[in-house]
C-alpha cells in the first residue's frame, strides 16, 4: 500500500541541474572573454556557411512562373482552385457593392440588435456611418467580401476538423502539435509560401488567412464538445442514439456557445491577416492603408486604420454576443425568463415578427432605390485627413523637439536608438561571437526545460545564421528583447496596480479589450504619425500591441493568490509592501510567466510587421520578398522568423511551466 | 408448479476490471486476492467481480452498497455502456456479448431505458423534447412522439412544464422528467442508478411512493440501485448488498433483515425496525385447520399494522395468503414477542 498512497509529496529542489546550469554559465562566459581577448576583431558568422537556399526557391519561382499556363498541376489544380475562390469573392464583393448602402447599415444593426442588444446595435450604425462619411464604403465591402470568404472556408474546414478531433484521441494527438505551431508562426510568414504558389492576387490573400484563422475555429470546436457533460452524453448513449443521432442532438448544440467563440477568434484573427494581404495584393482597407502609409499621408492611413478598427470592434461585440446569448439560451439565466413573461408573444413569435419587420423594410428600401432615390453611393462625405495632417505637421514642428529642451518625440527616439537599441544590436551582433550566443541559447533552453530543448535552440539559431540571416536576426532580436522588456517593466506596474486597486482595473480592462479588438496592422498608423518611420514606432507599436497579456495576466495571477495565504501575511503584520513582494507576487509568477510568452510571440509578430515602416531586420526582407517578388529572400527571412519564433516560445513557455511546479 | 419462465434478465458471472490488461487478473491466481491487493500489486481496479444473479418479471431487483462498491459499473454492463471484461449478460435469453451495435442500439431503444443519479437530462432540449428524445432516435414521427410523451409526462405529473427547460426545474421535477423519459419509450426493463439520492428526504420519500404505484400498475422488471438501505428495504422484491465488487448477500427484505449473512451485512440492519420488516406470514403459527374463527389478514401484512387489530381483540387472527386460504395464525402474544425481538418462529415458505 506505501507504494500508492502517498499523501504529499516534498518537491525537492533540484542541486545537480542548478550547479551544473552555473558551470554552464562560467563556461560560456570564461569562453567568450577569452575568445574576445584572442580575437579582437568581430567574429561575424562565417558567410562561407550560408547555404543559398534563396537559389533554388528563386529558380523554383521561374519555374512556377514559366509553367503556370501549361504544367498540368497548375492547369487543372492550382489555377481552377483560384479561379473558383475568386469567382466566389467577386460575386459577394458585387452583391454588398450593388445592394443600396441602407440595406447593409439595416441588416447589421438589427443583427447587432438581436445578438448583443441596444448599445451593440448603436455601435454597429455609428461604425458605419463613420466608414462611410470617409469615403470607404467600396473599400470596406473589399475587405468584407475577402473576410467573409475566408471565415466561411475557414469554418467549412475547421468545424469538421475540430469535430473529428474531439471524437478520436489519436487525431488529436497528431493535430495538437501542428497548431501549437500554426499558432506561433507571425501572420505575415504566411503570406510567404502562398504566394509561391498562387502569385499575387487576392486568392492567395484569401488562403493565407484562412490557414492563419484556422486553429480557433478547430481547438473550440473540439473543446466545446469534449466539455459536454459525461452525464449528459451517456444518458445519449443509454437511449440508443446512433453516433451521428448523439452528435447532432445532443453534442453539437452543446457545444455551440464554444464553437461560436470559436468563430469570434476566427473572425477576428482574419481581420488581422486580411488587412496585411494588402502586401499580396489583398485590395480593401489593408491597401488604403498601406499605400497612404508608404507615401506618408497620415491622415488617409488613419482614416482607413479607423474604419479596420470599427470593423474589428462590430464583428467582435456581435460575435461574442452571439456566443453568450446561445450560452444563456443554454442555461436558461433567470433573466430570459424574466424577459419572455412580459411580452405578449412567445420567443419564436417574438423572433419572426422582428425578422418580418427587418425584411420589409429592406424590401421598402430595394424598392425606393429602384424607384424614386438614388441609394446606390452614400451621399455624405466628412474626412478628417486635412486635420488630421496639419495635426502631424505641427506634432513635427512642435513635439519633435520641445523648446530647447532635450524632451520630444525626436530626443526620445534618438535616446532609445542610442542607449538601447544600437548597444544591444552590438552587442549581439559585434562583441558577442557568434558561437557564445548559440550556446547561450543552449543554455537558457537548457535551463528552462532540459536537453532536448538546449539541441533544438542551439541548432534552430545556428540555421539562423545558415539561412544567411544572422545578421538581420541579431537585430529583429534585439528589438523584441527592447519592446518586450519596455511592456513588462509597465505591464507588470500596471498588472499590479490593477490587482490592488478595483477602481483603477475598471479603467484598464476596457482600454485593454480595446486594445486586444485593433488588427497588428493598424497600431503603425499612429505610432508614424509621432516617431516618423524607422525602428522606434515599430517598438513603440509593438509594446502596445504586446502589452495586454502582460497586464492582464499579472492582474489575474495576484488576484488569484489563495485569501488563506494573505491572511497569513496578515497575521503576521507584513506590510503592504512586504505582502506584495513577498507572498503575492512569487505565487502570481506562474501567471507573470504565462504572459511574459504570448508577450514574447505578439512582439516578434509586429516587430515583424513594423518592416513596413523602417523597421528593418527580418520583417524589411519578408515584406521585400514580397513586394520585390524575390521569393528566395523573402522565405528565407520567413524561415529564419518562424525559428526564432519557435526558439523564443519554447524557451519563455517552459520556464512558465516550469515556474508554475 | 407451472414451469419456471425465463428470467427477464441474467446476469453470469460478470466481472469489471479497470486499468491495463483487464483479462488478466481474471484467471490468474490473483483472482483470489482482494480487491485492495490487486490494485496495490497491479493497478488494476476490479469494479465487478463475479457477479451472477437473475431478475424475473415484474421483479424489483435492488442493488444496495456503499460508495465505490461497483454498483454503477454493474448496471452499465447491462445494456452495455461500459463492456464487461468477462461474463455474460442476457435479455430475454438473448446474450448481449455477441450483438452488434445496431442489435445493441435496438435493445436500447426498445427493451431497456435508464434514469441517472444526476438526471443527465438534455439541458437544451424543453421538457416535452427530453421526453421525447428516446422516440426521436428510433425514427418516430413528430406528431406522434409529442403525443406520447405528453402522456407520459402526465403521468409523472409534470403537465404545464412541457416548455420548459430543464434548468428551471427544482431536483424533484428533473428527476421526474429523467423518469418520464426512461418510460416514455415503452420499455421492458427500467434501469435506476441511485435515482433518489440528489433529493431532499421529502422529496424522496415522495418519489419512492410514487415509483412503487406506478410499478403497480406497469409491472416492469426493475434493477435498482441505492445506497440508502431503508430505500433498498421499502423498494425492493430482492435484494443484494454489494461490497467491493462482490454480491455479499442476496435474498428478500425479511431474508436479509433477519438473516444477515455477516456482520457487514448486520451493520445495516441494526437500525432497521423490525415491526416494519417483519410480516404476518413471519411470526404466524401454522394453522391446523382451514377455517379460522375472526378476522383474517393479508400474509404481507407488516407487523407494524397489526399492531392496531391485536389491540382491539383478543382473538386470533387468520393469516390468508393470495388465493385466500388460511395458512396461519398469529395472536397478541405473537406480535409482542416480535416487538420484543425474540426471534420469530420462522421465515415462512416464500411461495
Ligand atoms: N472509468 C473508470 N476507470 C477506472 N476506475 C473506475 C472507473 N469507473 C469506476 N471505477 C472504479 O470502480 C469502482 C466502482 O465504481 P462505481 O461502479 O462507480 O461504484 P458505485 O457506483 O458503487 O459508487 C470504484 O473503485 C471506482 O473508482
Ligand atoms: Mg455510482
Amino acid at each position: 500500500m506505501s507504494t500508492t498512497t502517498q499523501p504529499f509529496t516534498l518537491v525537492e529542489p533540484t542541486p545537480k541541474r542548478d550547479l551544473r546550469g552555473l558551470i554552464g554559465l562560467a563556461v560560456i562566459v570564461i569562453g567568450a572573454l577569452a575568445f574576445m581577448l584572442l580575437h579582437p576583431d568581430p567574429v561575424v558568422f562565417p558567410p562561407s556557411w550560408n547555404l543559398h537556399l534563396r537559389d533554388p526557391i528563386d529558380s523554383f519561382q521561374s519555374w512556377v512562373i514559366g509553367h503556370r499556363a501549361t504544367h498540368p498541376l497548375f492547369v487543372y489544380f492550382f489555377n481552377p482552385f483560384s479561379a473558383f475562390i475568386d469567382a466566389r469573392l467577386r460575386t459577394l464583393e458585387t452583391f454588398l457593392l450593388n445592394l443600396p448602402w441602407p440595406v447593409l447599415l439595416v441588416t447589421l444593426v438589427a443583427v447587432a440588435y438581436k445578438a448583443a442588444g441596444r448599445r451593440v446595435a448603436m455601435l454597429t450604425l455609428v461604425s458605419l456611418l463613420i466608414m462611410a462619411l470617409f469615403g470607404l464604403w467600396k473599400q470596406s465591402m473589399a475587405t468584407f467580401a475577402l473576410m467573409g470568404v475566408a471565415v466561411f472556408i475557414a469554418l467549412l474546414i475547421g468545424i469538421p476538423l475540430g469535430i473529428l478531433s474531439a471524437r478520436s484521441p489519436r487525431f488529436e494527438l497528431v493535430l495538437r502539435p501542428v497548431l501549437d505551431a500554426m499558432q506561433t508562426i507571425p501572420a505575415f510568414v504566411y503570406l510567404i509560401p502562398v504566394v509561391l504558389f498562387f502569385g499575387i492576387a487576392r486568392v492567395p490573400s484569401v488562403i493565407a488567412t484562412v490557414i492563419y484563422a484556422l486553429p480557433p475555429a478547430i481547438r473550440l470546436t473540439s473543446l466545446g464538445i469534449r466539455q459536454v457533460a459525461a452525464n449528459t452524453t451517456e444518458a445519449a448513449d443509454a437511449f440508443g442514439s446512433t453516433s451521428w443521432q448523439k452528435l447532432v442532438k445532443v453534442q453539437l448544440p452543446l457545444a455551440l456557445p464554444s464553437i461560436l467563440l470559436g468563430i469570434n477568434q476566427t473572425i477576428m484573427m482574419a481581420l488581422g491577416i486580411v488587412v496585411i494581404a494588402a502586401l499580396i495584393g489583398a485590395g480593401g482597407l489593408g491597401l488604403e492603408v498601406l499605400t497612404a502609409l508608404r507615401n506618408l499621408q497620415v491622415g488617409k492611413a488613419l482614416e482607413a486604420g479607423i474604419a479596420i478598427v470599427l470593423i474589428a470592434v462590430i464583428f467582435d461585440r456581435i460575435s461574442y454576443g452571439l456566443s453568450q446569448e446561445s450560452r444563456d439560451a443554454i442555461h436558461h439565466a433567470a433573466q430570459t425568463r424574466a424577459k419572455q413573461g412580459q411580452t405578449k408573444f412567445s420567443p419564436r413569435q417574438a423572433n419572426l415578427l422582428y425578422w418580418g419587420g427587418v425584411i420589409v423594410v429592406i424590401l421598402l428600401l430595394v424598392i425606393a432605390d429602384r424607384t424614386l432615390l438614388d441609394l446606390s453611393t452614400f451621399p455624405w462625405r466628412f474626412s478628417i485627413r486635412q486635420p488630421i495632417d496639419a495635426l502631424v505637421l505641427w506634432m513635427r514642428n512642435n513635439l519633435y523637439q520641445i523648446g530647447d529642451l532635450p524632451l520630444g518625440t525626436g530626443p526620445f527616439s534618438d535616446a532609445m536608438i542610442r542607449y538601447l537599441l544600437t548597444p544591444l544590436r552590438d552587442l549581439l551582433l559585434i562583441y558577442l561571437p557568434w558561437p557564445m550566443i548559440v550556446l547561450g541559447f543552449a543554455w537558457l533552453a537548457f535551463q528552462a526545460a532540459g536537453w532536448r530543448l538546449a539541441i533544438f535552440s542551439a541548432l534552430a539559431i545556428l540555421c539562423l545564421g545558415l539561412l544567411g540571416m544572422w545578421e538581420q536576426s541579431m537585430d529583429t532580436l534585439s528589438q523584441v528583447l527592447v519592446a518586450v522588456i519596455l511592456a513588462v517593466v509597465i505591464g507588470v506596474p500596471v498588472g499590479i496596480g490593477a490587482a490592488r486597486a478595483p477602481r483603477f482595473a475598471l479603467i484598464v480592462r476596457p482600454v485593454l479589450d480595446f486594445l486586444q479588438t485593433i488588427p497588428p496592422f493598424v497600431y503603425l498608423v499612429p505610432v508614424i504619425m509621432l516617431f516618423n518611420i524607422g525602428r522606434v514606432p515599430g517598438i513603440i507599436a509593438s509594446v502596445l500591441y504586446a502589452i495586454p497579456p502582460i497586464i492582464r495576466l499579472t492582474d489575474l495571477g495576484i488576484r488569484q493568490v489563495a485569501p488563506n495565504a494573505l491572511e497569513a501575511a496578515d497575521a503576521f503584520g507584513s506590510t503592504s509592501r512586504q505582502k506584495l513582494f513577498k507572498v503575492e507576487l512569487p505565487l502570481a509568477l506562474p501567471s507573470i510567466m504565462l504572459g511574459v510568452n504570448q508577450t514574447v510571440m505578439m512582439v516578434l509578430s509586429m516587430v515583424i510587421i513594423a518592416g513596413l515602416v523602417g523597421g528593418g531586420a527580418l520583417g524589411f526582407e519578408a515584406v521585400n520578398g514580397l513586394a520585390k517578388s524575390q521569393m528566395g529572400r523573402g522565405l528565407e527571412a520567413g524561415l529564419a522568423i518562424l525559428l526564432l519564433a519557435m526558439v523564443l516560445d519554447r524557451i519563455t513557455q517552459a520556464w512558465a511551466v516550469g515556474e508554475g511546479k | 408448479m407451472t414451469v419456471e419462465p425465463t428470467p427477464k434478465v441474467v446476469c453470469q458471472n460478470i466481472w469489471k476490471i479497470f486499468g491495463p490488461q483487464g483479462q488478466s487478473v481474471i484467471h490468474a491466481p490473483a483472482t483470489q486476492a482482494s480487491k485492495a491487493e490487486i490494485l496495490a500489486s497491479t493497478g488494476q481496479v476490479v469494479a465487478v467481480r463475479d457477479i451472477s444473479f437473475a431478475v424475473q418479471k415484474g421483479e424489483t431487483f435492488v442493488v444496495m452498497g456503499l460508495s465505490g462498491s461497483g454498483k454503477s459499473t454493474l448496471l452499465r454492463c447491462l445494456p452495455r455502456l461500459i463492456d464487461p471484461s468477462a461474463g455474460h449478460v442476457l435479455i430475454d435469453g438473448q446474450d448481449i456479448a455477441t450483438m452488434d451495435q445496431q442489435q445493441l442500439r435496438t435493445i436500447r431503444r426498445h427493451k431497456m431505458s435508464m434514469v441517472f443519479q444526476h438526471f443527465g437530462l438534455f439541458p437544451h432540449r424543453r421538457i416535452l423534447d427530453n421526453v421525447a428524445y428516446g422516440l426521436e432516435v428510433q425514427g418516430m414521427k413528430k406528431a406522434e412522439r409529442q403525443a406520447r410523451a405528453q402522456a407520459v409526462i402526465t403521468l409523472v405529473n409534470l403537465q404545464g412544464w412541457e416548455n420548459h427547460y430543464p434548468g428551471q426545474l427544482s431536483g424533484g421535477m428533473q428527476q421526474r422528467v429523467g423518469l418520464a423519459r426512461a418510460l416514455a419509450v415503452d420499455p421492458e426493463i427500467l434501469l435506476f442508478d441511485e435515482p433518489f439520492s440528489a433529493l431532499d428526504p421529502l422529496i424522496r420519500r415522495e418519489m419512492q411512493d410514487e415509483l412503487l404505484s406506478l410499478q403497480e400498475k406497469m409491472q416492469k422488471t426493475l434493477i435498482f440501485i441505492t445506497h440508502d438501505f431503508a430505500e433498498a428495504l421499502k423498494l425492493g422484491d430482492r435484494i443484494a448488498i454489494m461490497k467491493d465488487g462482490e454480491f455479499v448477500q442476496v435474498g428478500t427484505p425479511q431474508e436479509v433483515v433477519l438473516t444477515p449473512a455477516n456482520d457487514y451485512v448486520r451493520e445495516f440492519t441494526k437500525d432497521v425496525p423490525r415491526s416494519k420488516v417483519l410480516t404476518a406470514q413471519n411470526i404466524m403459527q401454522p394453522a391446523l385447520t382451514a377455517s379460522v374463527p375472526g378476522q383474517s389478514v393479508p400474509a404481507t401484512l407488516a407487523v407494524d399494522d397489526l399492531l392496531a387489530l391485536v389491540a382491539t381483540t383478543e382473538q386470533p387472527l387468520a393469516v390468508v395468503n393470495g388465493a385466500d386460504q388460511v395458512i396461519g395464525i398469529v395472536d397478541r402474544s405473537a406480535v409482542l414477542r416480535a416487538l420484543a425481538g425474540m426471534v420469530p418462529l420462522s421465515l415462512g415458505d416464500q411461495q
